[in-house]
């Protein structure tokens, strides 16, 4: 018949790679950037301290929480294309038990700071109580972060069993159906989970203002900022001489779609939430984009249907870009960056907005936002790495793994 | 890779019996799309066999359907009729509920068009091969869906002879259409998605009516379609041309599946009225019409593979992988409605949660926990796979989803407007013609959808070709149990 695929041999990190000093680079970033936001934050400046905690932890969030979501997708859906990258995601989502011990000083330190409706109380708060008080918040949140946590273990742990299963087809093969009705039944919790915590988290913020889409944009922005991050990871990850044969331009076009289409989905998202709160111009609506709208925001407002819409769209239109890896990472990074100021812009500008001394939302950065950033990212990518130097970097039994390896756009 | 072999053998001779058995699904490599022991040939007879029976031995069921369909139709002529010399005072739209079967109706059929340019454009992009069995017929109905959703909205315009002023034509008195009003991006929303399908439809249709031309026995049908096959030779030359045009028309269709229904949603979203007025409306909306249509599907390919013997080539594989969509779709649906219903609630708008608890136990009740049970509750039967493989229960439920998506509508239309903001100008609808109305619609549906079964080819014979293992240059023919190559052959082998 014809040649079988040689599999990747180049499936460990080499320890002299920079990814396998991940570990001791981020911790170093996680101690300097989180020692010092949470310095500030017991400090006068706590509030804007942990402004900048909470937007560099959904930053994270977002990309675990996208690969999270797409590892089921993937399965459920049975992808051929994706197992060779299928494993960068299992570990990007594995990161997430990390979370619920970064989430502490989101509910202690800078609980009141963030939340208004904890302290503060009107009429309208009053009809949301039943939803918005303290001991349902903690038990909604510690819902979703072990939710979280327990998928993406279950997810990773049997994909790396799967690893060992050597040749024995029916231990492969009843492991991937394990992982297929497992991630069937996840997805729900799943789907559900990350919409309730942008709500809880982020909507309430702003605590008068509701959105029924707001839980579908922060799905977009989480799988588009994961795709973003998986295509980045690939290069670097073939840079340190790994799956170097692997994965191919193929499979960065069809990254690069995914970014393309994610781009267009958060667009339709983002566009339909603006345009409905516009035409119809209630209150309690507006009051989301008019906060957003002053004091240097709009600058923002106006640049993001620009920078994160039409200027990754017309640029990954072509087939040409997400053909070429050093193109196609620039968009990568393009992306992950307009990821970094959409949160931004959704969290931000309720800084100072509640409370005594409350003032009109003006934009203001600091180096807190950074200091955080970095801080909360390198717990992140100390754990993805560490994570990812434990085992293989393919899942290499996967069956579906000789169709990955085969793949062509045609 | 035994799993995947064995799949792929064990399956009886009878083409009337083969298509319906559930094989496992096989961990590596893909199911067969195509049973039995078919050559490109075989699927060409298949095929066209439906379109060459002679018109004097058209099957006598197959014509007191089209005579029945066309009854119908010819009533909803009649109704138009009355409609234009009475006016819209034969329905039952009153003040509060000034929108009610016209826009309902409008709505259910505009979202049963979007499974076919879903099916056909966006699956084709996503490279889900098993969608050239359906894409034909999903297609079709795309189009008389659409047309069907027109009519009633230019009937519901009341003085149906101005209708052209919802065009932007110059006019002496300086009349122009409100450009602010998704009412009238409607107009340009619906136009450009009739088109466009229209073209794709047809695009894809060309090979397949060469091939009927180059059968034709008879004259009329070598002109008939001599002339829709616009001079197809089948050369490489076309072949490359064809193949760009329908992937760039792919392109063009893929975000009409969005505009489209997103539009239509606006067309309530937009207001201020509490249920209609909500953000989540756009992708939801969508979902919807996505789920309906897939339903649609089902219910018209169900009976029309098992009368066509067409079972070879739609398997129980398609049927359990389009029941799978309505299972994810349903799914969202029930999640916009949780969304909506929460967010009533977590709003504090006492306005926003009236509306919603009335929806559920108001003088509609009954009109909402239809919706409910038939979109959200029966299709997460299809969890099971028992369910989503049996034709049977696909076909059960697809009716199911089809009578919920009509009651959605309804319940978003009517409900929302018959509690006005003045208690005193409460009011409940009740129809007077209406249900006329809706029949005739199903009346020019099925008189389009026979005559396309009749004379077209109903399934896309060249595309179902390049899935089948000979479109592979390295198939080395059925193996000896004289059923199947293995599943995986495609995988093992890796193209120069």
């Amino acid at each position: 018949m014809s040649h079988t695929i040689e599999k990747p041999t180049d499936i460990t990190i080499p320890s002299s790679s920079m990814w396998a000093k991940l570990p001791v680079l981020g911790g170093i970033c996680a101690a300097t950037g989180l020692g010092a936001t949470l310095a500030m934050a017991f400090g006068e400046h706590q509030a804007r301290a942990m402004f900048s905690y909470l937007w560099a932890y959904e930053v994270w969030l977002a990309v675990a929480l996208g690969a999270l979501g797409w590892v089921m997708i993937d399965q459920i859906v049975r992808a051929g294309w994706s197992a060779v990258v299928r494993r960068i995601s299992e570990t990007a989502a594995a990161t997430l038990p990390v979370f619920i011990v970064l989430f502490i000083p989101i509910v202690t330190v800078g609980y009141h700071a963030l939340y208004p409706w904890t302290h503060e109380t009107d009429a309208i708060l009053e009809r949301k109580r039943w939803f918005l008080s303290t001991p349902f918040f903690m038990g909604r949140a510690g819902f979703y972060l072990l939710v979280w946590a327990a998928l993406s273990i279950y997810l990773y742990r049997m994909s790396v069993k799967q690893d060992a299963a050597g040749n024995d087809d029916m231990a492969k093969a009843r492991i991937s159906r394990s992982i297929w009705r497992f991630s069937a039944v996840g997805i729900i919790l799943y789907v559900l989970t990350q919409s309730f915590q942008a709500i809880d988290w982020m909507m309430s913020l702003q605590p008068h203002w509701y959105s029924t889409i707001f839980g579908v944009y922060y799905f977009a922005a989480s799988t588009l900022a994961f795709f973003a991050f998986i295509t980045l990871v690939s290069m670097g990850l073939q840079k340190a001489g790994v799956l170097k044969k692997a994965i191919t331009i193929e499979h960065y076009h069809d990254l690069g779609k995914y970014l393309f289409g994610y781009t267009i989905f958060w667009a339709y998202i983002a566009f339909s939430q603006f345009i409905l709160i516009w035409y119809a111009n209630i209150p309690e609506e507006t009051e989301f984009y008019i906060a957003r709208l002053h004091g240097g925001w709009e600058w923002v407002s106006y640049a993001l249907p620009v920078l994160h819409f039409f200027v990754p769209f017309l640029y990954l239109l072509s087939r040409q870009v997400k053909r070429k890896q050093l193109l196609l990472g620039l968009g990568a990074t393009w992306i992950l960056l307009m990821h970094l100021i959409d949160l931004y812009w959704l969290i931000l500008p309720n800084f100072g907005a509640h409370g005594e001394g409350h003032h009109e939302p003006h934009l203001a950065l600091s180096w807190l936002d950074m200091a955080a950033l970095v801080g909360i990212g390198g717990v992140f990518m100390a754990t993805f790495g560490w994570l990812l130097a434990r085992n293989k970097v393919v899942c290499v039994n996967d069956p579906r793994l000789p169709e990955s390896l085969a793949h062509e756009n045609y | 890779m035994a799993t995947a072999n064995a799949a792929a053998v064990n399956l009886p001779d009878d083409p009337n019996v083969r298509g319906d058995v559930v094989l496992d699904e096989p961990v590596a490599g893909r199911e067969p799309l195509v049973r039995g022991q078919h050559d490109f040939h075989s699927v060409t007879e298949m095929v066209c066999r439906v379109n060459e029976v002679p018109l004097k031995k058209t099957p006598m069921p197959f014509v007191f359907g089209t005579l029945l369909a066309s009854a119908v139709f010819a009533m909803f002529g009649g109704y138009i009729g009355y409609l234009i010399w009475v006016g819209p005072g034969i329905w039952g739209n009153n003040n509060p509920v000034g929108w009610a079967w016209d826009i309902v109706n409008f709505v259910f059929w505009v979202g049963i068009g979007h499974a076919g340019t879903l099916i056909s454009a966006i699956l084709y992009l996503f490279r889900q091969k098993w969608r050239t069995s359906i894409n034909r017929y999903a297609e079709a109905m795309t189009i008389f869906a659409v047309l069907a959703a027109s009519s009633c909205v230019a009937l519901h315009t009341g003085r149906v002879w101005m209708d052209y002023y919802l065009f932007p034509l110059p006019n002496q008195m300086g009349l122009w259409p409100n450009f602010r009003s998704p009412l009238e991006w409607d107009v340009f929303a619906v136009n450009t998605y009739l088109i466009v399908s229209l073209l794709f439809w047809y695009t894809g249709m060309v090979p397949d009516f060469a091939t009927l031309r180059d059968r034709a026995t008879v004259k009329w049908r070598q002109l008939f379609y001599g002339v829709l096959a616009l001079g197809w030779r089948g050369s490489m030359r076309h072949w490359v041309t064809y193949e760009k045009a329908y992937q760039i028309l792919a392109a063009f269709s893929a975000p009409l599946v969005l505009s489209v229904h997103t539009i239509v949603s606006f067309d309530f979203a937009v207001s201020q009225l509490p249920g209609w007025h909500t953000t989540i409306f756009p992708p939801y909306f969508v979902a919807g019409a996505i789920f309906s249509g897939f339903a649609m599907v089902q219910t018209l390919m169900l009976p029309a593979r098992h009368w066509l013997g067409l079972k070879d080539l739609v398997t129980v594989k398609h049927i359990e992988n389009m029941n799978k969509v309505i299972l994810l779709t349903g799914s969202l649906v029930g999640y916009a409605y949780a969304m909506e219903f929460f967010v009533a609630a977590y709003s504090g708008n006492q306005y926003e949660s009236f509306t919603f608890i009335n929806r559920a136990t108001g003088p509609y009740w009954w009109s909402y926990w239809i919706m409910l049970s038939c979109n959200v509750v029966t299709p997460q039967l299809f969890w099971f796979r028992k369910i989503r493989t049996s034709v049977g229960w696909s076909f059960v439920l697809s009716i199911f989803v089809n009578i919920g998506m009509w009651f959605e509508r309804f319940v978003i239309t009517v409900t929302s407007l018959h509690r006005d903001a003045l208690v005193s100008s409460w009011d409940y609808f009740v129809p007077v013609t209406e249900a006329l109305y809706l029949l005739g619609t199903f009346g020019l549906f099925f008189t389009l959808f026979l005559l396309f079964i009749r004379f077209f080819p109903v399934i896309a014979m060249s595309e179902v070709k390049g899935v089948m293992p000979q479109a592979n240059p390295h198939w080395s023919g059925y193996d000896k149990k004289g059923h199947h190559a293995p599943a995986h052959a495609a995988v093992e082998e890796v193209h120069p």
